[in-house]
């Protein structure tokens, strides 16, 4: 039936070249496991951008329902968090099959003339991804989102001469806000895509003109080459059907609960960027002062330089990698800077301290005497009484709060809080559970 | 299925290019094809199943505290105003809505949305008539919301309701009007 068809369209449109071109494009050296990294990459494109379509048949990029309309997505829509999820994981998986990608055209030598023009496309589609990552993060306007954009901008400020016209830009004037948030949705969803897909069709079309460049080997003359069908399809298909199924076993087994909804007046939250970004976040803490534009602008701008100019720095025509020690080497070390920020970045990052039991008791007991009918955490609970979300920043005093929680008005004048029947045990525990409530580090 | 290496590679003529043949071919096709179906299910389902989820859930409706039992007179209908919340999709807005309530005995209340059958008035209760009155096309029910003149074509329509601990609470639903049935929209 589908081959009648087949031959039905190929009676009228010709299709047979057309198939020729697409599946038997010749893969020098045969196909190889070590060569699904750009299918990879382009089918997390596609999931994307799909997965991305049907977010945005609930999202509103607006302040004011931005946060409730991805809370929607989350708690009532079928499925709704599976896509986030899939939406989410994804662009860590987009991430690491790029660099996957990249590393795989390093080792190989794969940017070598003929194919320069690959790679520089192949870096300009890695920023273009970098840039969708950063204003897809915003549009949940949760405390994260905003504050981490927040820092983003800021760093961009820091350019000399320009800087603050490009923040301004950024924002869409003084303050981030309702113009940040409608311009990030619109670049994430809008002129972004048209730009990807542009930067993808050119970066297929230069591969399809100078062709895969294969093994290493000096000997090329003697390569016999395969068809990219079946079995280097078969192999993409394959590893894409594997990694598929990893991102949508994260999808479905962590929740990602946002953070409280965005509040452009609570200073103290302390951001925290997607792992992808955290070696440079741990890389800014180290630089202070007059240095500060080193590390938030001229690094970052030399970086991307030497790797967009890459092909033309390292002019070696070998691409042997044994015989690439400069290259290679410098390669690792770069390698070596970003992983050990992000291992130290991670390490500061979890090394919280061993949970005490004291405080899961107090919590507990925060829940029998239902506290939050007056006092909110986190968004949970009443409004009439404070906000104890940070309780332990703003009253670290431990003996403060045992004799608050004995009688709350020899402490607290006024105060309408009534005295509560605790045992010394409960009084201890519930003073921990305060004491522990602080703004994540 | 276990495939040997390059036993079945057949050597294209002349440009060393070669391909996979027979059951080799064969394999490779269909492991991509079930790739491929594996990846195609496995992102249909939850994207589909996101676009159609509000078409499958009714709108969830909340009990709302609409007053106290004992300050409704026995036998004689009272408009009760309340805040109701509306759910639009992720918006929530308060709105002012009006029921009218008859206590028929000590703790059993009838309670009606206040919209008239026929083409959806607001309706009142004159007690010189002791009746309920529809000020457009003059529609009239008695206190038990049935039809005694005009063009309505089916009673007033019932709200679920029910008494806790004195307070009635009532479920606010909008009917269609025009129809002989109650039809919730």
């Amino acid at each position: 039936m589908s081959s009648r068809l087949y031959d039905w369209f190929d009676r009228r449109l010709n299709l047979k070249p057309v198939q020729r071109t697409l599946l038997d494009e010749p893969i020098p050296g045969g196909a190889s496991w070590i060569y699904v990294f750009g299918s990879v990459t382009l089918f997390l494109f596609l999931m994307q951008a799909a997965t991305g379509m049907f977010l945005a048949v609930y999202y509103a990029p607006t302040p004011d329902h931005a946060y409730d309309s991805v809370r929607f997505i989350e708690t009532e829509v079928m499925f709704g968090w599976v896509v986030r999820g899939l939406h989410h994981w994804g662009a860590s998986a987009m991430v690491i099959a790029i660099g996957l990608h990249m590393l795989q055209t390093f080792l190989y030598g794969a940017y070598k003339p003929p194919r320069e023009a690959m790679w520089m496309m192949g870096v300009v589609l890695f920023l273009i991804v970098m840039t969708f990552a950063f204003t897809g993060y915003l549009l949940p306007w949760d405390q994260t989102a905003y504050w981490a954009t927040q820092v983003g901008i800021n760093m961009v400020g820091t350019v000399p001469l320009v800087g603050d016209l490009l923040s301004r830009i950024l924002r869409g004037g003084e303050t981030l806000g309702a113009l940040t948030l409608s311009r990030f949705f619109a670049i994430h969803v809008l002129f972004l895509p048209a730009v990807i897909a542009a930067g993808i069709a050119l970066h297929l079309f230069i591969l399809r003109r100078v062709g895969p460049a294969g093994p290493w080997t000096d000997d090329r003359a003697s390569l016999s080459s395969e068809t990219f069908a079946p079995r280097q399809v078969y192999m993409d298909a394959v590893v894409i059907a594997g990694v598929f199924a990893l991102v949508a076993g994260l999808a479905y087994g962590i929740p990602l609960p946002l953070t409280d909804k965005a509040d452009p007046s609570d200073t103290s939250f302390v951001p925290v960027p997607e792992w992808y970004f955290l070696f440079y976040y741990e890389l800014l803490k180290y630089v202070h002062g007059p240095l500060e534009p080193l590390a938030t602008w001229i690094l970052p701008l030399c970086v991307i330089l030497i790797m967009l100019f890459w092909p033309f720095i390292d002019r070696n025509p070998v691409r042997n990698p044994i015989r690439r020690p400069v290259a290679l080497g410098s390669g690792f070390l770069f390698l070596l800077v970003v992983f050990g920020l992000l291992g130290i970045s991670i390490k500061n990052l979890y090394a919280v301290p061993r949970a005490d039991p004291a405080v899961a008791r107090g919590k507990a007991v925060y829940a029998q005497f239902g506290c939050a009918g007056c006092h909110r955490i986190h968004g949970e609970g009443g409004a009439v009484a404070p906000d104890l979300s940070t309780v332990g920043d703003t009253r670290p005093d431990r003996a403060w709060h045992l004799k608050h929680f004995r009688d709350p008005q020899s402490v607290a004048p006024g105060s309408f809080m009534p005295k509560f029947p605790l045992t010394e045990q409960q009084l201890n525990d519930l003073t921990s559970y305060m004491l522990s409530l602080k703004r994540a580090t | 299925m276990h495939v040997s290496h390059s036993d079945e590679i057949h050597e294209g003529e002349g440009a060393g290019l070669s391909t996979p043949v027979g059951s080799r071919r064969t394999f490779f096709h269909w492991v991509t094809l079930a790739a491929a179906g594996f990846v195609g299910m496995g992102l249909a389902i939850p994207l589909l199943g996101s676009l159609i989820s509000p078409a499958l859930s009714r709108r969830k409706r909340d009990w709302v505290d609409v007053g106290g039992v004992a300050e409704l007179p026995l036998g004689r209908p009272t408009q009760l105003d309340h805040v109701t919340t509306i759910r639009d999709g992720w918006m929530e807005t308060k709105a002012q809505k009006a029921v009218w309530a008859v206590r028929r005995s000590e703790s059993e209340v009838q309670v009606f949305s206040p919209i008239c059958t026929h083409l959806g008035c607001g309706y009142r209760w004159d007690d010189g008539a002791q009746k309920f009155l529809c000020p457009c096309h003059g529609s009239s029910f008695d206190v038990n919301g049935r039809v005694t003149g005009g063009p309505a074509p089916r009673p007033l329509d019932v709200l679920p309701s029910k008494v806790e601990g004195g307070r009635l609470l009532v479920m606010y639903k909008d009917f269609k009007s025009g129809l002989t049935e109650s039809v919730e929209l």
